[in-house]
């Protein structure tokens, strides 16, 4: 049986090569959300292919903006492939430092 | 299945933050009961995980992608729906303030769409469906299968209720795209859950060869 330390290690390898991988090889397609928000709006068929062109959001009301530090998972156009490894394994590893960090706290305060 | 703030008026959205923050308050006295030393760095690599995979968007066909939620898996691991709402919050902080992914004044719902909806249908699907008939795995790919769709129904009536989108154009959409990607999400939890039954079966809260009570 895997101890902890390995486990944990083993773990997070797969995590960051899951991640890396999604980099260079995950799809561009719309998501479920997305592909419906194109169909609702008459801009694609259920079954056919999404519009070059298209904003899934322009169907919304809402006025509120947030820029976020690493949008869509990069760094930046300039920062290229380089910069989305960077973000997925800064994502990666936030995942893991928040919930162990969380966890802790919540686990500590057992009576 | 992240929704953007575009989404959701601030009303319901506020409302939706409310009942998330009911549910993560619950997710936190289970942390605060079930987690200890042992069990934590375990915990916090399943949610590196589920980030990891998320990220990874599969070509499903229709013009569409889709990835692995993580509802029912981290569920069905931690053997508690809380767990999920727990690890599935936090993963969602993140991926709203740091990536933009899925809005923040909509978090509330998206939490409440993928960890607790996602969470509870998968747990207790897997334990009916474990006890009606044996197999943990294939119990397990339906569980998360349904933990898929049933959240992405929820969201296209949510989406409804804002205005956004029309009801049943919403649900056949919303529908059909989760019934395929629920399949990666059915696929991906099964051999997860196998591969952790085989290296650390003790880890799993809720064997898989054996059913909570």
């Amino acid at each position: 049986m895997m101890e902890t330390r390995q486990l944990v290690v083993a773990g997070v390898a797969l995590a960051l090569v899951i991640g890396v991988t999604a980099v260079f090889f995950a799809s561009g397609d719309p998501d479920g959300l997305e592909s419906s928000a194109f169909y609702v709006q008459g801009e694609k068929t259920l079954t056919g292919d999404a519009p070059e062109e298209g904003d899934p959001e322009a169907i919304g009301a809402g006025t509120f903006a947030y820029e976020a530090p690493m949008p869509d998972y990069t760094l930046g156009e300039e920062a290229g492939k380089a910069g989305e490894v960077m973000a997925i394994i800064a994502g990666i590893v936030l995942s893991m430092v928040g919930v162990f960090a969380v966890a802790r706290v919540a686990a500590a305060g057992r009576a | 299945m992240h929704i953007p703030d575009a989404f959701l008026p601030i009303g319901q959205a506020i409302v939706y933050w409310i009942i998330a923050l009911v549910f993560f308050a619950l997710a936190l006295r289970w942390a605060n009961r079930e987690l200890n030393e042992a069990r934590i760095p375990l915990v916090a690599v399943l949610a590196a995980g589920i980030f990891a995979l998320q990220a990874f968007n599969l070509p499903i066909a229709m013009g569409t992608s889709g990835h692995l939620v993580g509802g029912a898996l981290a569920a069905i691991v931690l053997g508690s729906p809380y767990g999920a709402v727990f690890i599935l919050t936090l993963v969602l902080i993140i991926q709203g303030f740091i990536f933009g992914d899925g809005g923040i004044t909509v978090m509330g719902a998206n939490i409440i769409n993928m960890g607790v909806i996602g969470g509870f249908v998968g747990f207790y699907s897997y334990q009916g469906l474990k006890a009606a008939f044996g197999s943990p795995y294939m119990s397990a790919g339906i569980a998360a299968w349904l933990a898929c769709v049933i959240p992405a129904l929820a969201a296209s009536v949510e989406l409804f209720f804002a205005g956004t989108f029309p009801l049943v154009p919403g649900l056949i959409a919303m529908g059909t795209y989760h019934a395929v990607i629920g399949v990666i999400e059915g696929a991906i939890t099964a051999i997860a859950l196998y591969l952790i039954a085989t290296v650390r079966p003790d880890i799993l809260a809720m064997p898989a060869g054996a059913v909570a009570s």
